[in-house]
């Protein structure tokens, strides 16, 4: 059992505060999905929850121990991190872009070994690209890309998943089926954090959620309790409508009658 | 072009042994073959033993480590800063190197002792290499700008040192000593430089496995582990030594660090840690075969391998240019 | 006696040319005027005529020249007395200290700039090929001839320069003692050959070795040795590398030691390690300032080497 605790964390930058006195504890088997307006401080929290930030105030640990005083490469082999809109470099192989991700298990010099390209298979399988191998990865498409990422994420086999918005620019099949693997995840035994905008896919699939806005955590917990329409309209400023819940929840939004959707010039009477 | 043909390591070895053999036979006075194995076998010396060994032979050694080095630095940092533009000259280091050397120069400490012009180009470049990582070291885009402005000190440096040259004489040495050659340089100075060279090289190949995980972006690189600030010394300081010690021995030499990775990654790849030997030892192979080229093609004056290197490189630079826009919308 | 004859009517010829010397057009016809009347041949021997020099003539002689021209000032100070000279350039310091220890002691001196010229109001301007349009320019304004004085590559242009400038600053007396001085040292250096023919190259690096066409070549052709950078084939400042120098193995290596300015790389480069090796007692070094500039100081350059010559070890150097 993996529990992760971001203990009052505060980060502040330029005088602004990104972050204010957020205290979140994750755990495995939990697929935990971040919600929250842009700039509400999501990917933020995400650094810091993976180790890559140093909080202000406050401090992230892993199983107890402060994440940041945890080994790189051994931190690396215990946690896998996506960042938002991953883009590849090189036009390397598919192949060897997930490959990428064995690396904190392989010694710095030497090529990959049967094993390693067994599993490099096996998470490509996985993420469904299998018939992509060979191709250079920057030919992929957006779709395809986020989950030759995810792929690199996982052949290290992790027990933590943190991701941020790994759903963008996807379209609502391959939206659904990325979703669908990171509960598997969750279900397996692993930690997944994620991000989300999808607010539907959020309360079908994740087990817990946390809401934030403007730096703050407005609540966390289960799915089922912690998302409701009041929450849903304190954090995204938008009336929501949740109905039903589990594998077939909806979220619905509800335009307010006096939104400026409804008048595009203001001032202007439609005649 | 991710196929992968055979391994060209082999070939280009072969090419390179060829070349330098080929390096010990031409030279502005033709010894017929005959003459110098006989020259070898003949008490020495004699007038074949000496231009091979005090002349032909430093010259060759000299092309292949400044070659290598140009190679090796231009691969590490098209693959540190992600850019295909990238080039050894980048990081201010060759700037640094030249004003130390030109100082040496103008100050005639040259004139005094021997060593005198590679040991401060060197100073030159690690100083130069230390400003730019005291000013360019909390990122990649930093970097990069702290690089610019080094290169620009030194050359307004070198600009200063020209304007107030002492006389016509000692500016037309100075821009010929620009200008790059490798002719003619001593052992002692060549002995002077290896050390710095190899320092160097040792810091360059401790960075692909850092290079490789940056195919992925400088966030999942360190999640994965690469410690970003360290593989940023590791480079900065390789090249400050390699390409410091090489520039202080033979001046500015462009293009061979630019050109050569981009020409060995057809064939083996686009990992930039693949990139890194083939790129030494194809830049070792160009450079070579450019002061071949120079002892060959009939001047009266003396043609100057910065130059050639420099006239070859533009027109593959248009290409690049060209190619990029291809591919790119 | 054909000689002395001849010299009068070169002296008759200098002085009818000196005559028309206030007109500044007949500058350009100094030198054509000068030049056939005394050939090279038949040189006069010493003293016997340089006694027989025509008073000045009624021409004013320039009072403040101005030179603006390295090699100018050089012979300025060997002709004309200080208080003539309106100023020399500034680099003429370190010639003058090579050649005329203390001969430009008091002289003012000038960078060549148009401010000077307007400043110093000379009413003779010797310029060379660079600074004549400008000097030419400003000439009108402050009322100033301006005579252009070519480079002197060869002793056939030291005379012609000398006489010119000689010419010009009216002291054709002190011009025609100077060359005949030059004459009698290198009547003196053909007469006598060295004792073995000798093969030389002035040679400080790669760069820049002096051919064909230059005057180190003619100094060293007139010490009597052979040049071997006179043929190559085209340009006169040619390449020469040390593979060549190796392979030619000159009896001696020319160094230029003087420097007018400070040192520069090429005293490093010219001394190799190989150099060092093998021309141990073969290196002669000359001063930079007679082999740059053609004065009748050239002669004596010749001579110098040639004395040195002597000291040569015998045989070419070996490996």
């Amino acid at each position: 059992m993996t529990i992760l605790h971001a203990e009052n964390v505060s980060f502040d930058i330029a005088g602004r505060s990104l972050v204010s006195n957020i205290d979140l504890a994750c755990e495995s088997g939990q697929f935990v999905a971040l919600l929250g307006a842009n700039g509400a401080g999501k990917s933020t929290l995400i650094r810091m929850l993976s180790g890559l930030e140093r909080p202000s105030r406050g401090q992230v640990r892993l199983d107890a121990r402060p994440i940041r005083a945890i080994d790189r490469r051994v931190l690396a082999r215990r946690r896998a991190y996506i960042p938002q809109n991953a883009r590849v470099e090189w036009p390397v192989a598919v192949e060897r872009l997930v490959a990428l991700g064995l690396m904190p298990q392989l010694p710095v010099f030497g090529d990959l070994d049967r094993a390693a390209w067994r599993k490099v298979e096996a998470a490509l399988a996985l993420c469904d690209l299998s018939h992509k191998t060979g191709q250079p990865a920057t030919t992929l498409s957006g779709g395809e890309l986020a989950r030759a990422m995810l792929a690199r994420a996982l052949v290290g086999e992790p027990e933590i998943v943190v991701a941020d918005e790994p759903l963008s620019g996807l379209d609502p099949r391959h939206a659904m089926d990325g979703v669908v693997r990171l509960a598997a995840l969750a279900r397996d035994g692993r930690l997944v954090i994620a991000s989300i905008h999808d607010l539907t896919l959020a309360a079908r699939y994740a087990t817990h959620v946390a809401i934030m806005r403007g730096g703050r955590l407005l609540a966390y917990g289960p799915t089922a309790s912690t998302l409701t329409s009041s929450r849903i309209s304190a954090a995204f400023d938008v009336d929501a409508c949740v109905q039903g819940t589990g594998a077939q929840a909806i979220v619905d939004f509800i335009a307010r009658p006096d939104q400026p959707a409804l008048h595009p010039f203001p001032g202007l009477v439609p005649a | 072009m991710v196929r992968l043909r055979q391994d060209p390591m082999p070939l280009m070895l072969a090419l390179l042994l060829a070349t330098a053999g080929a390096s010990l036979v031409i030279g502005k006075v033709w010894l017929p073959p005959v003459m110098l194995f006989d020259g070898l076998a003949a008490p020495k010396p004699n007038l074949a033993w000496v231009i091979v060994t005090e002349l032909r032979i430093p010259r060759t050694v000299l092309a292949l480590m400044v070659g290598a080095t140009l190679g090796l630095g231009g691969a590490v940092l098209q693959g540190l800063l992600r850019n295909p533009l990238a080039e050894p000259g980048l990081l201010g280091v060759s700037g640094g190197a030249a004003l130390g050397a030109v100082i040496a120069i103008y100050f005639g400490l040259a004139a005094r002792f021997a060593l005198a012009t590679p040991l401060l180009g060197i100073a030159g470049a690690l100083v130069a290499g230390a400003l730019t990582f005291l000013f360019g070291r909390s990122g990649t885009l930093t970097l990069i700008l702290a690089g610019s402005a080094v290169s620009g000190l030194a050359a307004a440096g070198l600009a200063l040192a020209l304007n107030f040259a002492p006389s016509p004489y000692a500016a037309y040495e100075i821009t010929t000593w620009l200008l790059g050659s490798v002719a003619e340089k001593e052992w002692r100075q060549i002995a002077l430089c290896t050390p710095f060279v190899l320092a160097g090289w040792l810091c360059l190949a401790a960075t692909p496995h850092g290079l490789d995980a940056l195919t992925l972006g400088e966030a999942q690189a360190e999640s994965l582990g690469v410690n970003l600030n360290r593989l940023r010394v590791l480079a900065l300081a390789g090249v400050a030594f390699s390409v410091g010690a090489a520039t202080a021995m033979a001046g500015a030499i462009g293009f061979v660090g630019l050109v050569a990775p981009h020409l060995v990654r057809p064939f083996v790849g686009y990992r930039p840690s693949r990139i890194l030997l083939p790129s030494a030892v194809f830049g070792a192979l160009l450079l070579l075969v450019t002061d071949i080229a120079i002892r060959v093609i009939p001047t009266s004056t003396e043609l100057k391998l910065g130059v050639l290197t420099s006239l070859i490189g533009t027109p593959f630079f248009f290409w690049l240019v060209l190619r990029l826009r291809r591919m790119s919308p | 006696m054909t000689t002395p004859r001849k010299n009068e009517l070169s002296l008759k010829a200098a002085s009818v040319c000196r005559r028309l010397a206030c007109l500044p057009l007949m500058c350009l016809l100094l030198p054509a005027c000068a030049g056939p009347a005394t050939g090279t041949e038949g040189l006069p021997s010493d003293g016997a005529s340089s006694g027989a020099l025509p008073a000045p003539v009624a021409v004013r002689k320039p009072t403040r020249i101005m030179s603006m021209m390295l090699c100018n000032d050089v012979l300025l100070l060997m002709m004309v007395p200080r208080d003539r000279i309106a100023s020399i350039t500034y680099l003429a310091h370190d010639a003058v200290e090579a050649l005329l220890p203390g001969a430009d002691t008091g002289v003012a001196v000038n960078h060549g700039t148009a401010e000077e010229i307007l400043l110093q109001k000379p009413d003779l301007i010797l310029a060379g090929t660079d600074s004549a349009p400008m000097a030419r320019k400003l000439a009108k304004a402050v009322g100033a001839r301006v005579v252009e004085v070519g480079a002197a590559n060869s002793f056939a242009d030291i005379r012609r320069v000398v006489r010119q400038v000689g010419m010009a600053v009216g002291e054709p007396g002190q011009a025609h003692a100077l060359l005949a001085e030059m004459d009698r040292k290198l009547a003196w250096l053909a007469s006598h050959q060295p004792a073995r023919p000798l093969r030389v190259v002035a040679w400080s690096g790669s760069q820049a070795v002096p051919g064909k066409g230059t005057l180190t070549n003619e100094i060293i052709a007139a010490s009597g040795a052979d040049n071997i950078a006179a043929r190559l084939p085209d340009s006169r400042y040619g390449s020469f590398g040390l593979e060549e120098l190796l392979a030619a193995r000159p009896d001696a290596i020319l160094q230029g030691e003087t420097r007018w300015s400070g040192p520069s790389l090429q005293d490093a480069q010219s001394m190799h390690p190989l150099i060092e090796r093998y021309w141990r007692g073969r290196r002669i070094g000359y001063p930079d300032a007679a082999y740059a500039c053609g004065l009748p100081q050239s002669a004596d350059a010749a001579i110098a080497l040639r004395n040195l010559y002597r000291e040569l070890p015998v045989g070419r150097p070996r490996w």
